[in-house]
Formats: structure tokens, sequence, C-alpha cells
């Protein structure tokens, strides 16, 4: 048996009840103080906050840096910390800092630090690591022991050397261990959204799919609520064969049709969630619209996998891009784009050519809103009757002085090159801003989204204790 | 007949993972849900032609409780790769609009 199996065994005794808020869909996006003071007075077992995500894309893992700022970040923190310590409940923050990397984790780590210090507050704190080395990966690689999740090919041990960071997503285990050494305030890597929710549950007994299908409805906070304005509190009680969401604030309601829907958001089946653990399965699963605030859920089952498994997110940097943006007016130039960028395409790797750099050496995206820039081959509007388009240009190449060389050439070509037809020669694009040519930042992209098997869900995920 | 676009109240894409994406769609009552889903019109044939994808390669979920039909399937590049063009996959639904749904 492993060692999760045991973790999330239900208690004969039962659990009464276990009540947690969630502050917000993540951290730095902000709540209402009413909501969870009203939270609070109805007494909290914990508070959780998701404070990550990787639908911001890649960039953010890679370079080690949140999606929000560092000042909303520090807000929201501020006021969930006093609250706990106030109260002397857990604080739980999934996915520290964006990616739940070690710069995401240290970035959090001072925040709390500075608002401990600020505000003279005192508390064991553990961070959870959560990033990966390579030397780790390439044993696991190895042995088999990793596999693609959804459409990307077997990791190659060359994928792991060309990783710039790669983060595992913890479950329930790695809370429980900061928990029983003593923590009251969790700053874990990179984790399952759920599983900041279903980790206390999980530890006193509950029902493993009614602590996990409430972590995944509360997870995003105020999605759940009505009127959707900016983000807020939510509060979830579980009991021993159900439990019941509400709003944290006294003048919104939580729908049931926002309840049951919850589960379809981002995720490819709303019946069959998978977690480190096993599959949350919510075919069964009843939604009752309680009293007009409050719905209650019942029936979801937690099915423990064989074979515990965590996903792993890794990026590779592929370059340093620049950009420009203008817009083009002409009716004569914009019926004919496609010539253009191929005419302008082919001068550009002539001049490149020249100063010694291969068109293998960078790339060069040509994108045209107005036509197709949204949706590229798949845009079913062939013909566009727009007056006018937007013309991006991007050049990523290995550093930012090539990749600035390239893109101010680009510029050059498709602002005064001759096309059939110019009327208007002095110039074919109207720029908004000088400079035209803005350095945008390094890229990365996802080459690593696979699940790794492990034999103790505790292995990648390093446990740091500190006094606060 | 009716398009889809005047039948439900929800039509929306989003990153299912980076490599994923799943498109959602809604409806305001069990009685257009059902139409809607025993109609068939949404069903793998139907998304793969619109998203250029072979059609076993798409997943087509209906979800009874919040009268919703959820269809998945694969990205052409995953979120933010230097082809792609939506990093939130969130304005992938326009082909969706104009199904026709039958009588």
């Amino acid at each position: 048996m492993l060692d999760h199996v045991q973790t999330e065994k239900v208690s004969s005794a039962g659990i009464g009840e276990i009540s947690m808020v969630a502050m917000t869909g993540c951290l730095g996006y902000g709540f209402t103080e009413q909501a969870f003071q009203r939270a609070l007075d109805a007494g909290m077992d914990f508070i959780g906050c998701d404070a990550g995500s990787m639908d911001p894309g890649p960039y953010y893992l890679g370079e080690g840096i949140p999606f929000v700022s560092r000042e909303a970040s520090k807000r929201d923190l501020s006021i969930m910390l006093e609250g706990a310590i106030a109260h002397g409940i857990p604080l739980l923050i999934g996915t520290s800092g964006g990616g739940g990397g070690e710069p995401h984790l240290a970035f959090t780590r001072q925040l709390v630090e500075e608002i401990a210090a600020e505000k003279g507050l005192h508390f064991k704190m553990a961070m959870v690591h959560s990033e990966l080395g390579q030397d780790y990966l390439l044993k696991k690689v190895r042995a088999g022991k990793v596999r693609p999740l959804g459409p990307i090919g077997e990791l190659t041990e060359d994928d792991v050397r060309n990783t710039h960071r790669v983060v595992a997503m913890m479950g329930v285990e790695p809370y429980h261990e900061a928990l029983k050494a003593g923590a009251q305030v969790i700053l874990a890597g990179r984790s399952s959204d759920a599983a900041i929710y279903a980790a206390i549950p999980t530890m006193r007994g509950a029902d493993p799919g009614l602590a996990w299908h409430l972590g995944k409805v509360i997870e995003c906070a105020g999605a759940v609520v009505e009127p959707k304005i900016g983000q807020d509190c939510v509060i979830g009680r579980l009991h021993n064969s159900d439990f019941v969401v509400e709003p944290g604030h006294p003048d919104k309601c939580c729908p049931r049709i926002r309840i049951a829907a919850h589960t379809l958001y981002e995720n490819p089946s709303p019946y069959h969630l998978i977690e480190p653990s096993g599959t949350l399965d919510t075919t069964g699963s009843t939604y009752e619209q309680i009293d007009p605030r409050s719905v209650k859920v019942a029936g979801s089952k937690m099915h423990l996998a064989d074979v515990y498994t965590v996903k792993l997110e890794g990026v590779k940097r592929l370059g340093f891009r620049t950009m420009f943006i203008a817009g083009i007016r002409d009716p004569g130039l914009i019926s004919q784009m496609d010539t253009y960028i191929s005419t302008n395409t082919a001068k550009v790797a002539e001049e490149a050519a020249g100063m010694g750099i291969a068109d293998s050496d960078y790339t060069l995206t040509y994108r045209i809103y107005g036509r197709n820039a949204v949706m590229g081959s798949l845009e079913p509007v062939k013909e566009t009757q727009a007056h006018e388009v937007g013309l991006l240009v991007d050049c990523i190449a290995k550093d930012e002085a090539t990749s600035r060389m390239i893109l101010a050439k680009a510029r050059y070509c498709c602002l005064h090159n001759d096309f059939p037809g110019r009327m208007c020669i002095s110039g074919n694009l109207a720029f908004p801003f000088s400079p035209s040519d803005i350095s945008v930042g390094w890229v990365y992209s996802f080459h690593i989204w696979h699940v790794m098997e492990l034999e103790d869900p505790l292995e990648p995920f390093p446990i740091e204790l500190v006094e606060v | 007949m009716a398009l889809l676009k005047n039948l439900a109240k929800v039509i929306r894409s989003k990153n299912a993972g980076a490599l994923q994406l799943t498109l959602d769609v809604m409806f305001a009552d069990e009685a257009t849900y059902t139409r809607v889903r025993d109609s068939d019109a949404l069903n793998a044939h139907q998304v793969a032609f619109l998203y250029g994808i072979s059609h076993n390669k798409v997943s087509v979920i209906p979800y009874d409780v919040a009268y919703a039909i959820k269809v998945t399937i694969p990205r052409a590049a995953p979120s933010g790769d230097p082809t792609d063009s939506d990093v939130y996959g969130a304005q992938q639904h326009a082909p969706l609009l104009d199904i026709v749904v039958p009588d």
C-alpha cells in the first residue's frame, strides 16, 4: 500500500464540520475585507489561497517572476496573514509566486517576511520546494517513470538537458508533512489547486471524493459567485457526506448552476478530474440550492490510483523577442498583404546574410490583426472587409542585439518597400509610438508537460521550516 | 432550425492545460440544452471539420447537471509557443457560433 492511500483514509469517527475560506482566484487578484471578516467571524478551520497558474504561458515560469504585481500580492497576503495569526489558524498558499519555482518561492517568502516584520507577526512557516534538478529528472526518465500528459512527445534526455526550469505539481501529502511539523503558514511551490483545500480535510479523515471536489469548486474562489464583479472569498464547509459552498460576501450568492459548471472550467472533462493520488469522479455528484446563497454537493467519489503521479511543467529558452506594431490604412496594400510580407521576408533574409546572420538564426513572425491573427489558418472568414489592419511583427533571435538588428531591418522593409500600385510612397506603416521597436524579453516554450510516477509522494518536494 | 449562438447562453474557449483547448457551450434551460444535445449538431465530426483536425482527436461530453456540452481538442501549438496566437485560448470559439441546429 502506498502512503497516500493511508493519508486519504476516511475516519470512522466522522469529521463533524471542517470549514475553510478560499481567499481569491489568485493571490493579488484581490478580495473584499468584508467577505474575509465575515468568514473569520463564522470560525474557519483554515485559510487557503492559490497563487499561480500556467495559463499566462511559459514566460513566467521561465523568468521566475509572478504575473501579478508585488503590491497587489502584498496587500492580499498582508490581510490574510493577519487574519490567520489573529485566529490561530493555518494559512496555505499554493503555487507561490505564480509558477512555484525557486525564485517564485523566494519572492513569496520575502513578501511574507516583510509583512511579518512590519506587523510584528511571529509564526512557524514551511516552504515546500517543487523545482526539480536536471539530474533527478534524468534518473526518472531513464527509469521510465515519465510519460506524456496529452498531445506531446516522450520526454527525452536532451529535452531534460535543454530545460530552463521544471516544476512538479504536489498533492496533499507535502502539506500534511508541513502541518505535522507544526507549520502555521505553508508556502507551497507548484501545487494542485484543489490540494490546497483537500490537504487538511484528508489529514483529518474526510471523504477524499468530497474533499477534492470541494477543493476543485472553490480553488478559483469568486468564479462561482454572482454577481461576478472582481474576485472575492468563498466559504466551504465539509461534512461527512456532503459539502456546502457559500460566498463570503453577504450581498453575493452561489447559484447551483455555477457550482455544477465549475468542473467544466479549464478541464478536459467535467466528470473525471485527475489528481496526483487518483481521479475525482463527479458522475454521481448532486447539486442542491439549499438557500439563495448556498449550494450543497454530495455523491462525489475519489478513485485512488494504483500509481501515484505528479504533473511536470517545464520550459526551455528559445531566444530573445523584440516587436513592433503598426497600422496599415492603404486599401491597395491591404489587398496584397501576403506578397508584401513574402517580399519583405526575403529582403530581410538577404540583408541579414550580408551581416553574417543565417535565416535559421532568427524567427520573424507577421501577424495581421483584422485578417487572421487570432485564429491563423483556422479562421473561417477568408476575405477581410477591414478598412485598416494592424501589423504585429516579432523577431526571436539568440540575444537581444541580434533580435533588435533583424527587427529593425524588417521595420525598414515594411515601411519603405514598394509594392504594385503603391501611391503613398512616403511610408507604408502608421506607427503609434516612438520608439517603434520594443524589447519584449526572453522567450520560453513549454516542452515538458508530462506526468512522473512516484513511490513516495514527498520525494521531489523538500520541506524547509523557518521561524518568522 | 437555429444557429447555436442563438440557442446558447455561453460559448467559450479556454486552455485545458498548455496542450489542449476546451470549448464549453452552456444553455439557460434544460429544454434548450436537451434539444441541442439530442440533435447531435455539435458532434466530433463537425468540430473536427471546423478546427481542421481529425475527428478521433475530438472529445464531446454532454454535462447534464450544468446544461452544458464540453468539447476538448488538441491545440495547434502549445500555449505561448512562437506560432501560437492565443496564450489563454480564450478567443477560439467563433467557429462554433454558426453551427446549424435542426428543429
